[in-house]
């Protein structure tokens, strides 16, 4: 019947895919505006995305041992938030300090959402021992107590950047990747799985163009949870004195274990104590209200109220 | 369901899970680069060279360090069946990670269990307010302000309330667990100093995870409330404290207990920093002692510890469960 149809336009067809996802994009913006909770979210990370990528901007490079002042001076129009014990701009260190936090959380938070999708797009769809297996695996890993966990894996392998993407991202995929694989098991039983089927589609092609792009939503949503409870996974091992030595910028939560160390708050100087705490609080809150939020608009069973 | 049959799969469970963390346990530290006793031997032990140091043999002997990976592995999981945890580096000398341990452990199950019957409480004063009415102001106001206390990180709120009502304003002690003079105290005060001991840190538990039985509770009422038997309810005439009380809450309390097992394994990573903070001789205190100065064996005792009790409250949820709700139990 498709014998004397006029050739394909690939191009149009292109086209008309492009902009139809554009819409789905514009629609799902929309969407999260509308969302209350996601969209003030979204704009505390836009806020302290942009604020540590622009902080060269703002208070000039990262300062070098020999940039130092009078340590431990109280706040002032020189310094907004004091200095430290060591004679560091403490609004310096704040603004820069995101980045290391931020960058550390987004690639283990990448990591464990490649792993964790992967597995769970495996156990859901091949089932039966494979399933097993991996299901198994993965109830396994969650209810390993994650801070003693990641204690000893971050000093088996020694403080660095690296390791402690590993480390984060070790404890936290099995979320993910039991909810992908709960979310692949029902899409699995849907009528266009067996139609593709049918029309001789192998498994690989399946999972690759109708299983995917069917989860991926979902694994956005979950992403941005990983990411909240990475910034503090983060914090709280950079608070043991586990904060990557690899990289001179220190983190939040290495400059909460500085300012630990130094009895910062017990003797009164909350200036660099208290701005990091908060900026964390922030951070974990802001991705945890857009991750719920986005769980709210992408699962609408969750949304009859 | 064959409730025997349940029972014996929990059993086994369990027991197949701690053996599996154990072996995990001891494959996470075959990657440890260069001689094991370097890192297994107190600090300064031989000088210079671990060789020279005389445990050394010992220990060689005891987990069979020359002998193959297979031999060793069956060495380890026969020493941890007899309670062998390995030996502390940094409590001199050597002594046993399981009686570093075990006079640590009561403390940290105190100040674990009292905070956890307090959030779970408050959880459920908080979770059915906002859950009732979801989408209004106090729902709002509960939801944001539970979930602000579930993203400070604890060390951080710790040290805020240590320094607000421990410094600045002396209300509360911030270190140790009991006075000085403890010891010559009758029992009531002895109560009464611990339990003043324990306002901040249990306090700093409360404040940091009552939004996890907030929450909870409040996604669960939300799944009951569309329920036929809420209309009924409704169309019965039952005021709404009645509707909630006897129809709803019973259905939506149910995820509480999943909820409280899978916490514990928060508990444990939350009480290790709170330990450290406000100085309490617990096990978390002991694995900060353990991480800073690279006590491998007891880092991994501790880990098992912890691992053990998540494993346990786990399966005790799964059973509370069956045994709570009569649609699964009879299925």
């Amino acid at each position: 019947m498709s014998t004397n149809a006029a050739p394909l336009d690939t191009y149009a067809i292109f086209r008309e895919r492009i902009a139809s996802d554009f819409t789905r994009f514009r629609k799902f913006l929309v969407q999260v505006v509308r969302n209350r909770l996601a969209f003030m979210g979204l704009i505390i990370i836009l806020f302290f995305v942009i604020l540590s990528l622009i902080a060269p901007l703002i208070v000039g490079p990262y300062p070098t041992q020999f940039e130092r002042t009078t340590p431990e001076l109280p706040p002032s129009n020189g310094h907004l938030l004091g200095t430290d014990v060591q004679g560091y701009d403490t609004f310096t260190l704040l603004l820069y300090g995101g980045q290391v936090s931020l960058l550390i959380a987004f690639t283990a938070s990448a990591v464990a959402m490649i792993v964790g999708t992967g597995i769970g797009l495996v156990a859901g769809f091949y089932g039966r021992m494979t399933d097993q297996v991996l299901a198994r695996a993965t109830d396994f890993f969650l209810v390993i107590p994650w801070l003693p966990f990641a204690l000893i894996l971050m000093s088996i392998m020694g403080p660095s950047m690296g390791t402690m993407i590993v480390a984060i991202a070790l404890v936290s995929w099995p979320t993910t990747a039991r909810v992908i694989r709960s979310q692949v098991i029902t899409i699995k039983q849907r009528m266009f799985i067996n139609r593709s089927r049918a029309i001789g589609a192998g498994s690989p092609h399946i999972i690759r163009k109708h299983i995917l792009p069917n989860v991926m939503p979902l694994v956005w949503a979950e992403a941005v949870l990983t990411i909240s409870g990475a910034v503090f996974t983060e914090a709280f091992l950079s608070f043991f004195g586990l904060g990557p030595k690899d990289n001179p910028i220190f983190s939040w939560g290495t400059m909460v274990n500085q300012s630990y160390q130094d009895l910062g708050l017990l003797s009164g100087r909350w200036w660099y104590f208290g701005p990091p705490g908060i900026f964390i609080t922030l951070v974990v809150l802001g991705f945890a209200m857009l991750g719920y939020g986005l769980e709210d608009i992408l699962n609408p069973a969750l949304r009859r109220r | 369901m064959n409730l025997r049959r349940f029972l014996l799969r929990k059993v086994v469970y369990v027991v197949l899970t701690v053996f599996l963390i154990a072996s995990l346990n001891f494959f996470l530290f075959q990657v440890l680069p260069g001689d094991p006793t370097r890192v297994l031997l107190p600090k300064g032990c031989g000088g210079s060279n671990v060789t020279a140091c005389p445990l050394r043999e010992e220990l060689m002997q005891e987990w069979g360090l020359d002998q193959p990976v297979f031999n060793r592995y069956i060495i380890y999981m026969t020493n941890l069946l007899k309670g062998n945890l390995g030996t502390s580096i940094t409590f001199r000398p050597g002594m046993p990670v399981a009686d570093v341990i075990a006079p640590r452990l009561s403390i940290t199950l105190l100040i674990v269990g009292i905070a956890t019957v307090i959030s779970l409480w408050l959880g459920v004063v908080l979770g059915r307010v906002s859950g009732w009415r979801r989408g209004r102001a106090s729902d709002v106001i509960i939801t944001m302000s539970t979930l602000f206390g579930y993203s400070m990180p604890a060390f951080w709120v710790g040290l805020l309330l240590a320094f607000y009502f421990g410094v600045a304003t002396p209300v509360f002690p911030v270190s140790g667990d009991r006075s000085a003079n403890f010891s010559s105290m009758d029992l009531i005060s002895q109560i009464a100093d611990m339990g003043w001991h324990l306002v901040l840190p249990v306090l700093t538990f409360v404040i940091t995870n009552v939004a996890w039985f907030s929450l909870t509770l409040r996604n669960s009422l939300t799944d009951v409330l569309p329920e036929d038997y809420m209309v009924t309810a409704n169309a019965k005439g039952l005021t709404e404290t009645q509707q909630l009380r006897r129809h709803a809450l019973p259905n939506a309390r149910l995820p509480l207990v999943t909820a409280a097992a899978l916490y514990f394994g928060w508990v444990v990573s939350g009480a290790i920093v709170i330990e450290q903070i406000f100085q309490i001789e617990g096990l978390g205190k002991l694995e900060w002692t353990a991480t800073l100065n690279l006590d491998y064996q007891l880092m991994s005792g501790i880990f098992l510890i912890a691992a053990l009790g998540v494993v346990i409250a786990n399966a005790t949820a799964d059973v509370l469960y069956v045994l709570l709700d009569p649609r699964v139990r009879e299925a």
